[in-house]
């Protein structure tokens, strides 16, 4: 098995989905990074140790409230390798926050300075959870309280969910290689364009005498789309100071802490319906857990996907002595699909209706009811048992949920340069944050050129490129690849211009295919040939957006999944999941497959595993880091069967987000059918399903004939 | 991270002696290195000398595993890998691979030794995390006690409730082990008496005097032994509750048996009580195996967080009996 590098083929046929057969552009395709990424040859911004480097760290608060009452700045300062220690702050809030920071010549003599400062700090008291605030439910209006009067049934539940951390595997940071007047900023972002926001002062040079690099970038998930952030200001702040490279990435804790999450949030509803399921409506009451941040608790419940009668809505946003949120795939989304679809197999199970067939009812998109149709196939929905009426220990379920997303699309240029020796250069400014963004770029002129993706050279991640978007809303492909079309059609244009001027004729006879030039359908040149005959050094085809344009449509799917849970362990083993997804035209298969499975993986995780832990009393995070914190392993991993939708799909749309949105949904919904009782706060964890199972016993030993799922 | 030196002895002696070395105020043993680093790194342990005894039984050419007389050798740098691989293991004392074939990550179990996995200090996030001055660290509190305590002792009184880590222990428990010595007056200690609870000590977790090194273990082979863990995640995780069982079967009947529970108190727990029960009763009467296993839980007492893990410990037991006879664990 030792194959050389440059032996490994970026092109591998794949034959394991053939629902997907045909799905893109380029089939084959494997992403162009992959090798370099496995092998290390990725150079990421947290690898770059500049050569007479300064490094950086941050004194943080280590409670959830704690004042700074002393430290030793000269025995700090003392430590040998210390450059400064600048304390700038007393008052710390969460967990995590900066209050000052140590600068040294090697991150060692940061480690000694750090504890040598031996800060001492005075406990406060602290909030930790949206429950620990007041939490008023406003009282119901004439119209809710006339629709829950006429329903047959009324649902009345409280649902929640836990923080999720981004937990990218490159952590936040910058490394700015200083020249006096120039610099390069090696920053981990999913902006190349808008990494710098933040930095003017601190760098203290005009914005044209640097540049961000950002070849490689390991997951952003929405939390690195904050500008320069404070890591990069103090890494600037140092390189101006001191005239030297600087390096300011934070360490797994201080990632884990202090750089953004997915919000907590809790829902209490009250829901009426009638005997058929018609629901009329009621009131749901939202809170979301924000940490210290201003906001960004919102969820999206209801999603506007099914028919959810009128709704009495309130949302507040909850502090807590906690790192603030930032975006996080499909900010809102889980957590408002997990309530929504929760919610639904709970009302069709008291009305005594299959919840496929009820949701083929509340739900009037034809494509996703026909994804639901096929899907229900897939999944085999025949064999799913009523719900509660399974008494083994070992219990299977089946779920679904569904999921839209609106995406759109902003600025981006792109170039694709053809040189006389024939290789070709696709250049975007635009950063890969393990989207397959690279791959796209290469395989779309490769496929105007009709050539070899390999002889396709991709040029993304630096500033000094045409400008293109960041990574957010899921609008990165849809804003880029109409562009990097064009680009590619334009240098084609010119190349059969050329070709024409010099053959002679119109170039409308000649074409382009598979590594030839054609004149009337026959060969004529090979594609080296031709290019040796550009007149000038290379063509430049080039390709331009105007913010506001493109993006038509939108990314809809289903999912369905198939569990077991153990109910002696309360553990629940995810063994199946079926996702349907539109994107528009997809461009790699693989790498869109990778997509929805990637997504379908923090969904699963979501629902199944990862909460930030805080100490109830003192605030602080007690699993920042990646061995407590959980996250959904390759022995958790069930089968995930992605299905790229196609009818009626035109242009490129988004993919990242939307396919995160179902899963944890579909997962308790599972649950629920298999425990005949719903588990209604994530993560479902052993001991909330054994807790659910024991409270539905007691209720059944009570009240025999009570409706399940502790509704009334 | 303050610098230290580093050791290579040619052999355990060397190494026992260098424990004792006054030149340097806190040596320690570096074998796999997994828990030691993860010590370095959160500031837990500032050692000035590593003696490393990772290779040393690779120099004198011993297999990680091997038969030696009637009792089986395990070296105490074989890694969990070689546990997991050694066909000894699979015929004679199954338990053994079975504790650490999923624990960790296949990468740390190629690293991690048996003696480590023995040694190893506890993973309370309380004890972890350098801001809680508990009682393992000199301080007055169990933050664990008023906090969040899911994942803490159900038994063991206190007055630390920490769980102890290793999935190896009570494996060798159940096959009678013992942990071989060198470096002070004692050649051996079983593994029941390797152990002790936070009332005798809050600083450590094992009975080896300083200056003591484990050079190897060994364990009497039980064919009919069997392990169970419930994690919460399949990968990488630390159990909520395991049990390992030896069992001598007369038929489908229980002669004797020994049973050890582990991540439910500051030890391995041995389980007396089931072990009693067991005898007599038919693999084929699952309501007398399930009485005989409910005896685990007597004496629990769940702190405020952990109730469920006294409903889960019977379950273990009964599973890991079920394996230990070769029977399916779930019906």
């Amino acid at each position: 098995m030792t194959m050389p590098l440059d032996q490994i083929p970026t092109v591998m046929p794949t034959t394991n989905r053939p629902q997907n057969a045909g799905a893109s552009l380029d089939d084959d395709a494997s992403r162009l990074d992959a090798v370099a990424k496995v092998t290390g040859q990725a150079v990421y911004g947290r690898d770059r140790y500049l050569t007479n480097g300064i490094y950086a760290a941050f004194l943080r608060c280590p409670y959830g409230v704690a004042t700074l009452e002393s430290y030793d700045e000269l025995a700090a300062k003392a430590v040998p390798g210390v450059l400064e220690v600048e304390i700038t702050g007393k008052d710390g809030q969460y967990h995590g926050h900066t209050l000052g920071h140590v600068a040294g010549d090697s991150p060692t003599a940061v480690w000694r300075g750090l504890r040598a400062l031996a800060p001492k700090w005075k406990k406060g008291t602290v909030t930790t959870q949206i429950s620990d605030s007041p939490l008023d439910v406003p009282e119901r209006n004439d119209k809710t309280k006339e629709l829950l009067a006429a329903a047959d049934h009324l649902l009345e539940a409280e649902y929640s969910t836990e923080v999720q951390i981004h937990a990218c595997l490159e952590t936040h940071g910058m490394a700015i290689d200083h020249k006096g007047d120039s610099a390069i900023c090696y920053s981990s972002t999913q902006g190349t364009f808008a990494a710098t926001d933040g930095l003017e002062e601190a760098i203290g040079l005009p914005r044209s005498k640097y540049e961000v690099v950002c070849e490689y970038v390991g997951g952003g998930f929405g939390s690195k789309l904050n500008g320069a952030g404070k890591e990069g200001v103090l890494a600037a702040k140092l390189a101006a100071k001191y005239k030297r490279p600087a390096y300011c990435f934070v360490d797994r804790e201080g990632d884990q802490l202090d750089t953004g999450n997915r919000p907590s949030a809790l829902a209490k509803v009250a829901i009426g319906f009638k005997k058929d399921g018609t629901i009329l409506g009621g009131q749901v009451r939202l809170w979301g857990g924000v940490g210290v941040g201003r906001g960004g608790g919102g969820m999206a419940f209801p999603s506007g996907r099914y028919a959810f009668g009128e709704l009495q809505r309130d949302h507040s946003d909850v502090r807590m002595n906690a790192g603030a949120p930032r975006a996080f795939r499909a900010p809102g989304h889980p957590q408002g699909a997990f309530i929504e679809e929760l919610v639904i197999d709970e009302i069709a199970t008291i009305a005594g209706i299959d919840p496929l067939a009820y949701r083929l009812t509340l739900d009037r998109d034809e494509d996703r009811r026909e994804m639901m149709r096929l899907g229900a196939q897939s999944i085999g929905w025949d064999k799913r048992q009523p719900t509660g009426s399974q008494k083994g220990v070992i219990r299977r379920g089946f779920g679904m949920g569904t999921t839209t997303w609106g995406g759109g699309a902003s600025q981006a240029e792109c170039e694709v340069v053809i040189a006389r020796d024939g290789s070709i250069e696709a250049r975007t400014g635009t950063q890969d944050i393990g989207t397959g963004q690279r791959s796209t770029m290469g395989i779309i002129p490769a496929t105007v050129l009709s050539v070899p993706l390999a002889m396709v050279t991709v040029r993304i991640g630096h500033s000094t490129l045409p400008v293109g978007p960041g990574s957010g809303g899921s609008t990165t492909t849809p804003s880029t690849a109409p562009v990097m079309q064009a680009a590619a059609e334009d240098a084609r244009k010119q190349l059969l211009a050329a070709i024409a001027n010099l053959q002679g004729g119109d170039s409308s006879e000649f074409d382009l295919k598979d590594g030839q030039v054609l004149r009337g359908g026959k060969p004529l040149l090979s594609w080296k040939d031709a290019c040796a005959k550009i007149g000038g050094e290379q063509i430049v085809g080039r390709g331009k957006s105007v913010r506001g344009q493109g993006g038509k449509g939108h990314s809809h799917g289903v999912q369905f999944v198939e569990l077991a849970v153990d109910t002696e362990t309360g553990v629940v083993r995810v063994e199946r999941i079926v996702a349907y997804q539109s994107c528009g035209k997809a461009i790699a298969r693989k790498l869109a497959e990778s997509q929805v499975i990637g997504a379908v993986i923090q969904g699963l995780s979501f629902a199944l595993f990862e909460e930030r832990v805080l100490d109830r009393n003192l605030g602080s995070m007690l699993n920042a880091n990646l061995e407590m914190y959980r996250i959904a392993g390759t022995l958790d991993m069930p089968r995930i069967e992605p299905v790229l939708w196609r009818r009626g799909q035109v242009g490129h749309k988004s993919l990242g987000e939307p396919p995160t949105i179902p899963t944890a949904g579909a997962i308790a919904c599972a649950l629920f059918n298999a425990l005949g009782t719903p588990v209604r706060s994530l993560p479902l964890t052993p001991h909330k399903v054994l807790a659910a199972l024991a409270a539905s016993q007691k209720l059944s030993n009570s009240t025999p004939a009570s409706a399940p799922g502790g509704a009334s | 991270m303050k610098s230290f030196a580093i050791a290579k002895p040619r052999d355990y002696q060397q190494a026992a002696t260098l424990l004792k070395d006054e030149r340097f105020s806190l040596p320690v043993l570096k074998a796999g290195g997994i828990d030691l680093v993860d010590h370095l790194k959160e500031g837990l342990l500032a050692p000035d000398l590593l003696i490393d005894v990772k290779r040393l039984p690779a120099e004198a050419n011993r297999p990680p595993v091997a038969r030696d007389g009637d009792r089986i050798r395990i070296e105490a740098s074989a890694t969990l890998a070689d546990l997991v691989e050694s066909k000894v293991l699979a015929s004679a004392a199954p338990v053994v691979p079975a504790s650490v074939e999923s624990a960790a990550t296949p990468s740390i179990r190629n690293v991690a030794t048996a003696a480590g996995n023995l040694l190893q200090r506890p993973r309370c996030w309380y004890y972890r995390g350098d801001q809680f001055h508990c009682l393992k660290k000199g301080g007055a509190t169990c933050f664990a006690q008023d906090g969040e305590n899911r994942y803490h002792a159900i038994f063991g009184d206190g007055p630390c409730h920490i769980v102890h880590p290793s999935n190896l222990a009570p494996a060798l428990w159940v096959c009678d082990g013992w942990v071989h010595l060198t470096g002070g007056k004692r050649e051996k200690l079983a593994i029941a008496d390797l152990y002790h609870l936070p009332d005798r000590g809050l600083r450590d977790e094992h009975n080896l005097k300083p200056g003591e090194v484990v050079t190897h273990l060994s364990i009497v082979p039980a064919q009919r032994s069997g392990f169970y863990a419930v994690k919460e995640k399949q990968s990488f995780d630390w159990p909520l509750v395991f049990a390992a069982a030896a069992l001598t079967l007369d038929g489908t009947t229980i002669r004797a048996a020994q049973v050890c529970a582990g991540a439910v108190a500051p030890t391995p727990w041995p389980l007396g009580a089931v072990e009693e029960a067991l005898v007599g009763v038919s693999l084929d009467d699952d309501a007398a195996l399930r009485a005989a296993c409910a005896k685990a839980t007597a004496g629990a007492v769940p702190m405020s967080h952990n109730a469920y893990k006294v409903q889960l410990l019977p379950v273990a037991v009964r599973r890991a009996v079920l394996r230990a006879a070769g029977r399916t664990t779930e019906p």
